[in-house]
């Protein structure tokens, strides 16, 4: 992990409130890995003190770069979006624990939103070493992104039905698992469709790992702000999202109601 | 060769420079980055007298030029800390500084005695934590409370007693001198600034425990003030902190009576916040053609 003055290559939209972010950061994108994600200072040395943690979708150790996919959400990313190539940005990572294939030979790749940029990175990354099958579900058509050069099976599902089938990503999901089930699922998005991969994985017992989300301080696991509730002996515990995560065990994470 | 060496309380600190409590863990993720013994102290997140969970999520808001945490003490427990963590921190050569949290008298005493015949160099009680309901605010509000609190641990204690005094006080030299009265070998301010942060779009607190604690550069006019008015009403010494994320800030800490500074929330703008304050300092100092910075504790140029 290193704290680094990262170069901006491209900073462009790619959908609706959704922007690609190319950075050169050769010592970050050498060690990163599936599901990883970087905690990026907000440009300018204004009121926006925390850094921002984004996902990884791509890192190629070769050329060093790092790509990501952010959401205009507030303050901070619109700092983020007015970035051009050239400027440049402080960079913490990478961190955390991504995904593992774990010798799967078969994977399903579930993403929603914003979300679909972890698993999009760690469908790139085990193309070579599993058979992939994508499932990402979007607002509509305007939000849709991460879906070109995919070689693989994929399934779309949108809010508003302007792109690929009308409703939630889990009904195609259960349509292919119904047809046969991979051995590993891998997912990010919002809290209701990880809750409902969550109980389909669990239900049919299929090997699951789901990246989760929280607001963060440090990034180090030092200041045990970006807590999550797991399953423990004696009811839950909490971990450290930034490096016991952001990836877990779908078994492990306790999702409050 | 600026001195940037001070004796706090007995403890030897070779620099001013300390993390602050909550927000550097037990130092090992900070050790990762850099060699945490170039600090001159670390204050542990605080320590309960029995594991705590803590709140749960949301715990963090980012505000203007500051943010607000509700952790609500989520730690091991002071045994675990003491078996598990302490050996390691001992190793580097850095002040260790508990810091300590109790609902009852009797819970910082008991702490109190478990830390003193360990190996940590300095003891830090917190009365101020504004997270939990038994987070020792109770005791941190009126003189009288501090006062006799810090009687009680001072009498278990063989230690140095550090006491963190609450920003959220009628009046911040009475706390202060409750504190030395007490028998408190030195004092540390400000914990955080109450506050709440609202979602206007969903219509509900940020903050899982609605309440959290204001800190960052926001807090520092704020900081300065109450670190310079606790200073100019004790004898022992003053530990200041409140925003410090720069050595001209921490010199200007020192200005106003401190003789060390605390750094936390701009650890998490910077990583390698706290080193680098070190290195500003000392090139503050050679400026200034200060040669020992604990030159600088109380010269502040006041107007008359």
């Amino acid at each position: 992990m290193e704290q680094t003055i990262a170069k901006v290559l491209r900073c462009e939209d790619i959908a609706q409130d959704i922007f690609l972010l190319e950075l050169s950061a050769p010592g970050i994108a050498r060690s990163a890995a599936p599901g990883q994600f970087v905690h990026v200072a907000v440009p300018g040395a204004g009121a926006n003190i925390l850094r921002r943690p984004i996902s990884l979708m791509g890192f190629d150790a070769g050329t060093g770069t790092l790509s990501m996919a952010i959401q205009v959400k507030g303050e901070g990313t619109k700092r983020l979006r007015a970035l051009h190539p050239g400027d440049t940005v402080d960079v913490l990572g990478p961190i955390g624990r991504g995904f593992e294939l774990r010798g799967a030979r078969r994977a399903f790749f579930i993403g929603g939103g914003v979300g679909v940029a972890p698993v999009r990175g760690a469908l790139d990354a085990f193309s070579g070493a599993c058979a992939c099958e994508a499932f990402f579900g979007y607002r509509g058509k305007a939000f849709a992104y991460g879906l070109d050069g995919l070689s693989c099976p994929v399934h779309v599902a949108t809010d508003d039905g302007t792109l690929g089938e009308h409703g939630i990503i889990t009904a195609p999901l259960l349509r292919a698992l119904d047809a046969g089930a991979p051995d590993m699922m891998f997912a990010c998005g919002p809290a209701p469709m990880l809750r409902a991969v969550q109980r389909i994985a669990l239900e049919r017992n299929i090997p699951c790992q789901l990246s989760l989300e929280e607001r963060m301080g440090c990034g180090l696991g030092a200041c045990l702000v970006c807590n999550c509730k797991v399953r423990a002996a004696d009811g839950f515990d909490y971990r450290r999202v930034c490096v016991d995560g952001p990836v877990f065990d779908a078994g492990e994470v306790l999702f409050d109601d | 060769m600026i001195d940037l060496s001070l004796d706090l309380c007995g403890v030897h600190l070779k620099n001013p420079v300390i993390a602050a409590s909550g927000t550097f863990g037990f130092g090992r993720e900070y050790d990762q980055l850099y060699d945490i013994s170039l600090l001159g102290g670390i204050s542990v997140k605080g320590l309960t007298l029995k594991k705590r969970l803590g709140n749960p999520p949301h715990r963090v808001a980012e505000t203007p030029s500051g943010m607000l945490n509700s952790v609500g003490l989520q730690n091991p427990g002071v045994d675990a800390f003491i078996e598990e963590d302490l050996p390691w921190l001992l190793q580097k050569d850095v002040a260790v500084i508990a810091n300590m949290a109790g609902s009852t008298e009797e819970d910082y005493c008991r702490m109190a005695e478990k830390l003193s015949a360990s190996g940590v160099h300095m003891l830090e009680m917190n009365i101020s934590c504004p997270n939990v309901k038994e987070g020792g605010v109770a005791f941190g509000v009126r003189p009288e409370s501090v006062y006799a609190i810090t009687k009680a641990v001072r009498a278990c204690a063989k230690k140095p007693l550090m006491v963190k005094l609450s920003p959220n006080v009628a009046d911040i030299r009475e706390n202060a001198l409750a504190a030395q009265e007490g028998g408190a070998d030195c004092i540390s301010l400000i914990n955080t600034l109450t506050g709440i942060a609202v979602d206007p779009r969903t219509r509900r607190m940020v903050l899982h425990n609605n309440v959290g604690g204001l800190s960052g550069p926001a807090v520092r006019p704020v900081a300065l003030r109450m670190v310079w008015q606790a200073a100019q009403a004790v004898r022992i010494p003053v530990v200041g902190m409140g925003g410090i994320v720069t050595g001209e800030d921490a010199a200007s800490f020192m200005l106003v009576g401190a003789q060390a500074v605390m750094v936390g929330t701009a650890n998490f703008m910077d990583a390698y916040a706290c080193p680098r304050i070190v290195r500003e300092l000392e090139a503050y100092c050679a400026q200034q053609q200060v040669a020992r910075a604990q030159e600088l504790v109380g010269t502040v140029r006041v107007n008359g």
